[in-house]
């Protein structure tokens, strides 16, 4: 990896301004639109398309249209369209997309980044525009040399003619005046040059140096800062508030009531993050206020007994358990968890002149947009929202409150402002992993196939919280904030009772094949805020599913590999990772006091086998080794792959061994990493990643490592001690 | 008047003298590579170094520095140049979201610059204090090894040799 470090050393010694005019290339593949995508250029520039643009100094830029959340999608992304258009992926330079359609996700239809789709729905698609880009480069160096395109060939963004290089820059404006073509051909996979290939990360030098901007870093003339109080339990409202103290604070200058609480403004954050400290807050608090963790697991367990709503029925169940020569009933548990991203939430937000910019690392910036248009009565085409390098996302940068708040506070005050939640603020009034409490009965017959299973699973749904934080960016500010609140009380009816919410449930049935099978949803739904968190219902159905499976396999009288390869006769793909984790489960160098557990999982249309080496030291579960062996279609940057994976089994493992939140009195009890730990690099295992070579299209990659991981450990600390733990995070008797 | 050296040039603030030395160092100097994380010296991101040992500076008034040497990861190398630390973060593409890496890196250079031979047991106590929410650890340790394993570091002039060429 020498030789990649020095190219991007050298990246590092570049001026980075774009010097001289330009010509942006681009296609429209989503249909036409109206108006053109924010790029960056100037008089005499073309802008066919809205995501590439080269310079006569042949400088290439990308407009990357998701967002950088340490997932690889600006590296990822980047490479598709660079290998396409024949350039080295370290030598474009990277901007962050602006609003607009054509940066839409193909697969939402709108702009947001999440669900594990980025390189999956854009694979085809940036190819393309980087192989229409070089065939319209191509013809017009063709009518420039006055030769045949069938003459030419790119490389390294030059057209070759002769063995000379000449630079893409040379025939730009001959380019722009040419009508590019929509479907040139791509390239065969054994052409790729850096599809497939291990380079180092193109954001890595940025990253180690402290110069890569996040929200957190945007700083602009006159800047303010605000801090929010909010309600110690979700829903709460202000009653009153004294701000004597508060105002004697020097440096600050307002004190606001806004929708979420009360917030102080000040000239530097720590004035302001002290005196949001001395406001002396009264709180009108709601029904959750009377709610403890006991009672809330007592409302759930009460819900086991409940029908509630069918969502997959297939086959007789009761003639599956009749086949069966052993049924296993258990329940499991898993309680609510916040994100906590490394950068607590954030946004900067300048209205002036009856304009506005805002800056947030987030995933999905129209959102963003849109919030600041609604809150500051401004029609969108006079927001400017301008994404940064995200913190950490995890699925916690999709609910963007503190862009509405900023908004409410540069209205009220007049004045520029970055909105900085502290870590308390995040454990404690952010949105959560929904607890849940699963049941699964499953009927396994005399040859090892499962007969019967059926599921039913209790907890709130994601789904209406995530319409009540998106609909508000969306609606036109005329649809006012009633209409929103009886269109999400609709939606929260709609789950309960009538449709399931889908990842409510996800994972908890479709993996092995079961000729009867039965699955339900009981909505228990206390109010506080729900939202995607890395992997969603993957998360808690992987666990209950797969060390279920471990159980059932030792009342067959077979090994967990071999129970699920029997298991997975429709699922080749999944079984093949099994299979291949199987093998070297068999081979694993054993270690006295050691013991390993195995778990698979299909997530993201991505499947994943672990293997967990574990130990238990003075009654600490201690988790030595991990093995991962994925099969995401093609590796558009395997090395990138192993990244996510190991990062996916870390974050998996605090969930496994620390994640928990509690209730007290409706508010959270933890606030700090004193209290809602996180892993730390003395207890990470080392992580193997075995990556299955494919030639399918890619599918998910920065979520799919996670669900395996408890089981995994799980269903190691079973073969240490015997016993069953049911619960997150494990936790021995 | 607060009077430090910051990166070797000196400066002084009127900042309230409780106020950390994080919010000044971001909000009065302008440095944003010294992140916030946590506020409370429990994860690392915040980490500079004072006289060269490795501080939480989010729980460092600001007046505790007085006549001090700061470093942040601005300072850490040379202009244009890279501390191998860096080089080696860039070589395993150790960062995933990066905001973690300053204070990681920072932690690690001290820990190399009392113990430039730190085995793996003193890379993984040295580095506990910092969190790594992307999980980016196997990577950080084996970052750090790699430096850690080299007989001594190579100059900075030839560094940015390197760098030119
Ligand atoms: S921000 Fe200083 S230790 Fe976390
Ligand atoms: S790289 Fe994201 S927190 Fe460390």
């Amino acid at each position: 990896m020498n030789g990649l470090a020095n190219v991007s050393r050298r990246r590092f010694l570049k001026a980075s301004g774009v010097a001289g005019g330009g010509l942006v290339v681009g296609f429209t593949l989503t249909g036409c639109s109206s108006s053109a995508p924010p790029v960056v250029r100037r008089e005499g520039d073309f802008v066919p398309n809205a995501f590439l643009q080269i310079t006569p100094e042949n400088r290439v830029r990308f407009y990357c249209p998701r967002d950088e959340m340490g997932q690889g999608v600006s590296t990822g992304l980047t490479t598709l369209v660079a290998e396409e258009l024949d350039v080295a992926p370290w030598d474009v330079e990277i901007l962050w997309a602006g609003v607009h359609s054509d940066y839409a996700n193909p697969d939402f239809g709108v702009q947001g980044t999440g669900g594990s789709t980025s390189i999956k729905a854009h694979y085809r698609q940036l190819r393309q525009v980087g192989a229409n880009v070089r065939a319209a480069l191509l013809e017009a160096a063709a009518g420039q040399l006055g030769r045949p395109v069938a003459q030419l060939s790119t490389d390294s963004g030059h057209v070759v003619a002769d063995g000379e290089k000449l630079p893409y820059g040379q025939f730009v404006a001959t380019a722009a005046a040419l009508e590019a073509p929509a479907d040139a051909p791509l390239k065969r996979p054994s052409d790729f040059k850096f599809i497939g290939k291990d380079f180092a990360r193109i954001d890595a030098l940025d990253k180690s140096t402290g110069a890569a901007e996040f929200g957190i870093d945007i700083d602009v003339p006159g800047l303010h800062h605000g801090v929010v109080r909010r309600c110690p339990v979700a829903g709460g409202t202000l009653k009153s508030y004294r701000d004597e103290a508060a105002r004697a604070i020097r440096g600050v200058t307002d004190v606001v009531e806004i929708g979420s609480g009360v917030a102080v403004v000040a000239d530097r954050y720590w004035a302001a993050r002290q005196a949001a400290q001395a406001l002396e807050v009264e709180w009108e608090l709601p029904s959750l206020a009377g709610l403890s963790t006991e009672r809330l697991r007592a409302d759930y367990r009460a819900g086991l007994d409940s029908d509630g709503d069918v969502d997959g029925e297939r086959g007789d169940l009761a003639a599956g358990f009749g086949q069966a020569s052993q049924v296993v009933e258990n329940e499991y548990w898993a309680p609510y968890l916040a994100h906590a991203p490394m950068e607590p939430m954030n946004a900067v937000v300048r209205i002036e002149d009856g304009e506005a910019d805002v800056w947030t690392g987030c995933q999905g910036i129209g959102a963003a947009q849109g919030l600041v248009a609604r809150y500051s009565g401004l029609d969108k085409s006079k927001v400017r929202a301008h994404n940064t390098y995200l913190g950490g996302g995890f699925g916690r940068r999709a609910t963007l409150t503190h862009v509405i708040e900023a908004t409410q506070l540069a209205v009220a005050t007049q004045k520029p402002i970055k909105v900085l939640w502290s870590r308390e603020d995040d454990i404690q009034s952010g949105l959560y992993r929904p607890a849940s409490l699963i049941r699964i009965k499953a009927g396994v017959d005399d040859a090892g196939r499962l007969t019967a299973w059926q599921a039913k699973r209790v907890g709130g749904n994601i789904m209406p919280d995530t319409l009540r934080n998106m609909m508000p960016a969306l609606l036109p500010g005329a649809v006012g904030e009633g209409a929103i609140d009886w269109m999400v009380g609709l939606a929260h009816g709609a789950f309960d009772g009538w449709v399931v919410d889908h990842s409510s449930i996800e994972g908890l049935y479709e993996d092995y094949d079961t000729a009867n099978r039965e699955v339900r949803h009981v909505t228990v739904n206390h109010g506080l805020p729900l939202t995607f968190w890395r992997s969603v219902g993957h998360s808690y159905t992987a666990f209950a599913k797969e060390t279920m499976m471990d159980e059932l396999a030792a009342k067959a009288g077979l090994d967990a590999v071999e129970f699920r390869l029997r298991n997975t006769q429709d699922k080749p793909r999944l079984q093949n990772v099994i299979r291949v984790a199987g093998e070297r489960l068999r081979q694993w160098p054993r270690h006295a006091g050691r013991h390993l557990g195995f778990a698979a999982h299909s997530s993201f249309k991505t499947d994943v086998a672990e293997i967990a080496e574990v130990s238990i030291e003075d009654g600490a579960i201690r988790v030595h080794q991990v093995l991962c062996v994925v099969d995401c279609g093609v590796a558009v940057n395997p090395d990138i792959v192993r990244a996510q994976m190991e990062g996916s089994v870390m974050y998996g493992l605090t969930a496994a061994l620390h994640g928990e939140l509690d209730l007290e009195n409706g508010a959270i009890k933890q606030s700090n990493f004193h209290d809602y730990p996180i892993l730390r690099m003395n207890e990470a295992p080392g992580v193997e990643v075995v990556i299955i070579d494919s030639a399918e299209d890619p599918t998910g990659v920065g979520e799919p490592g996670l669900p395996p991981i408890a089981p995994a450990v799980a269903n190691a600390v079973f073969a240490a001690t015997g016993q069953r733990l049911r619960s997150l995070p494990l936790r021995l008797a | 008047m607060i009077e430090f050296t910051l990166n070797g040039a000196k400066v002084r603030t009127d900042d309230p003298p409780d106020t950390p030395l994080l919010w000044a160092v971001r909000d009065t100097f302008k440095l944003k590579g010294s992140k916030y994380g946590c506020g409370a010296g429990l994860c690392g991101a915040c980490t500079m170094h004072v006289d060269g040992e490795a501080v939480r500076s989010c729980v460092l008034p600001v007046d505790s520095v007085a006549g001090k040497a700061v470093t942040t990861i601005e300072g850490l190398a040379e202009p244009g140049a890279l501390h191998p630390l860096q080089e080696a973060w860039v070589a395993l593409s150790v960062p995933q979201c990066g905001y973690c890496q300053p204070g990681q890196i920072m932690s690690a250079a001290a820990l190399l610059a009392q113990n430039p031979n730190a085995n793996e047991a003193e890379v993984e106590s040295a580095m506990a204090g910092n969190i790594c929410r992307c999980g980016c650890y196997p990577r950080i340790k084996e970052a750090i090894l790699s430096v850690a394993g080299r007989a001594s570091a190579p100059p900075l002039e030839e560094l940015a040799s390197e760098v030119a060429s």
